[in-house]
């Protein structure tokens, strides 16, 4: 057992409970930030980490992205129609996708498809002595295991949510340009005259950094404190799909109310 | 049993107390190992041999006592002088504990890689010579799925001893091998300690072969050192303690039962007939 993370044994109280875990994530948190100068040594570790959460989820994100993407054309078109405004389906595509669902959709994807990866790599790790023999060759495991997996997600994330609504948005054309007729020109400039790129894709964008933050945390946190068997790793892993993907609701509602 | 100091002692441990899950796991314990030898721990399983090798590792720290590797007091000192103490001592685990992202050669590497910023050339050579002493050259470009228990042993073993430490700790690395792959272990341990000088403690529990390669044994039962000698002296079993453990008798001051209530009761057979 590492010196500075222990597992706590559980107290009671279902609330005091919660709080102590969130503390405990908290207390987590600093580590692995205070840990990101030793852990820069593992540069290795931390491109791998990289490109093995981002490869791992992008199949996942670009074809969900098209279809919400495709879906989102239909209904829309609908509703768009009754008002007599198709023309301005390119836009409210765009908007909804970069503002809101690439960036949330992205996130509970993510949560599902490399939160868990993480969190029983790295609950097995413990359950079979790895972290601990990490520390008895002098490698402190929170720089070299947890901070790499933490960075990358909170890296990968904004490129994935980006992914998620171009595909989207390719989606919705395919739907309303090629399917339903709308005007190919009036799609594509009455979206880029509405869409204001800098305040629309980069509120997203910091949505969806907010989101691999909290995402790769819960993660990579119930990894790190899983009981060593083969049982609480099991556990392990669906907390972290349940908790991330609550955290990342509630905080959605939050950021929106204030970027808006 | 009252001990006497060792001139030079690597590792010096005084009256050392732990409790875990409220048990005394050691009760006062003191034992000394001496410098450029090879001392084996033995004792009834849970007696606390791997508890004793995380204390010397600093990986857990005890309630009470002090614990002398090379003068450091290890359970004071603080993360760097912790971790730069580790990087002088290899550790055989229990269960081998090769990371299994990374295949055989990696694994071996990978002490090298972390602290010393070797020329790819020399440290190929430096990981080839250490699989070709546990005889697992040819396997180096496999991952650790594939081995067997024996063979993820000998790597562990390859990767404990790739830094040439000034102290070994074996947590049992004679289990799950054939006679031969043991022959060949022993014949390592002697090797490393009688060429490089190489202080070993070596916690196992088959006598036949720590005989061949120990200096000094302890035996650690009731949280205490109860018998230290040469295998030969602990062999003729002079004390009731050493009578028992090495003459395998069920029945003695080491009780094979794990404390327990009573055993009537747990079957609920109390008060029945009354
Ligand atoms: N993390 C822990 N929490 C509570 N008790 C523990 C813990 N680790 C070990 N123990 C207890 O400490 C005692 C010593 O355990 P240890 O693993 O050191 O034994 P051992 O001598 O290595 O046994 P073996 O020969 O079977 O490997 C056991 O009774 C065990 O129940
Ligand atoms: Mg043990």
């Amino acid at each position: 057992m590492s010196a500075d993370m222990k597992t706590r044994a559980p107290r009671g109280g279902m609330l005091v409970d919660g709080l102590a875990q969130v503390g405990d994530c908290g207390l987590f948190l600093l580590n692995m930030l205070g840990a990101i100068p030793r852990s820069l040594r593992h540069l290795r570790e931390i491109s791998r980490q990289i490109w093995f959460v981002g490869a791992m989820s992008l199949v996942i994100i670009m074809i969900s992205g098209l279809f919400v993407g495709m879906v989102l054309a239909l209904q829309l078109y609908y509703t768009l129609s009754i008002f007599g405004g198709t023309a301005a389906l390119g836009t409210v595509v765009a908007l909804s996708l970069y503002r809101e669902l690439g960036p949330v959709i992205t996130a509970l994807l993510f949560a599902g498809r490399a939160g868990t990866a993480m969190t029983a790599e790295i609950g097995l790790m413990r359950a079979t002595d790895q972290l601990a023999a990490m520390e008895m060759m002098a490698v402190d495991p929170i720089a070299f295991v947890a901070t790499p997996r933490f960075l990358a997600g909170v890296i990968a994330m904004p490129l994935l949510a980006n992914v998620f609504s171009l595909l989207g948005l390719l989606g919705a054309h395919l739907v309303g340009v090629t399917w339903l007729g709308v005007d190919n020109g009036t799609f594509w400039s009455n979206m880029t005259s509405n869409v204001d790129v800098w305040k629309d894709i980069v509120n997203g964008t910091w949505k969806a950094l907010a989101f691999g933050v909290v995402v790769s945390l819960i993660a990579v946190f119930q990894g790190y404190t899983a009981p060593p068997t083969s049982e609480g790793v099991a556990y392990a892993t669906t907390r972290t799909v349940v908790f991330a993907s609550i955290v990342v609701l509630a905080l959605d509602f939050v950021m929106t109310a204030f970027l808006m | 049993m009252p001990i006497e100091a060792v001139a030079d002692a690597l590792v010096e441990v005084r009256d050392l107390t732990t409790l875990l899950s409220g048990k005394a796991v050691f009760d006062g314990l003191s034992l000394d190992i001496p410098r450029g030898k090879v001392t084996a721990v033995m004792g009834p399983s849970g007696t606390g041999k791997t508890t004793l090798l995380k204390h010397i590792t600093g990986q857990m720290r005890p309630d009470r006592g002090t614990l002398r590797v090379d003068g450091q007091n290890v359970p004071t000192l603080g993360r760097e002088a912790l971790y730069a103490l580790r990087e002088r001592i290899g550790y055989l685990f229990q269960n081998s504990a090769l990371l299994t992202d990374y295949d055989v050669f990696e694994n071996v590497a990978f002490p090298l890689r972390q602290h010393a910023r070797l020329p790819e050339v020399l440290l190929r050579n430096i990981v080839l010579t250490k699989l070709q002493a546990v005889g697992l050259r040819g396997a180096a470009r496999l991952m650790p799925s594939e081995l067997s228990g024996g063979m993820a042993r000998r790597v562990a073993l390859a990767r404990a001893i790739v830094f040439d430490p000034m102290l070994i700790l074996y947590d049992e690395p004679f289990v799950g091998l054939d006679p031969i792959a043991l022959n060949q272990v022993l014949k390592l341990i002697r090797t490393l300690n009688r060429t490089l000088g190489i202080t070993s403690i070596l916690v196992a529990h088959e006598f036949a072969a720590v005989r061949q390669v120990a200096d000094l044994v302890h035996l650690i039962a009731n949280g205490r050192c109860v018998a230290s000698g040469t295998p030969e002296q602990l062999a003729r079993g002079e004390s009731d303690w050493t009578r028992q453990f090495f003459g395998g008798e069920a029945d003695g001051p080491v009780p094979f039962q794990y404390p327990a209530g009573d055993y009537a009761t747990a079957l609920g057979f109390t008060g029945a007939a009354a």
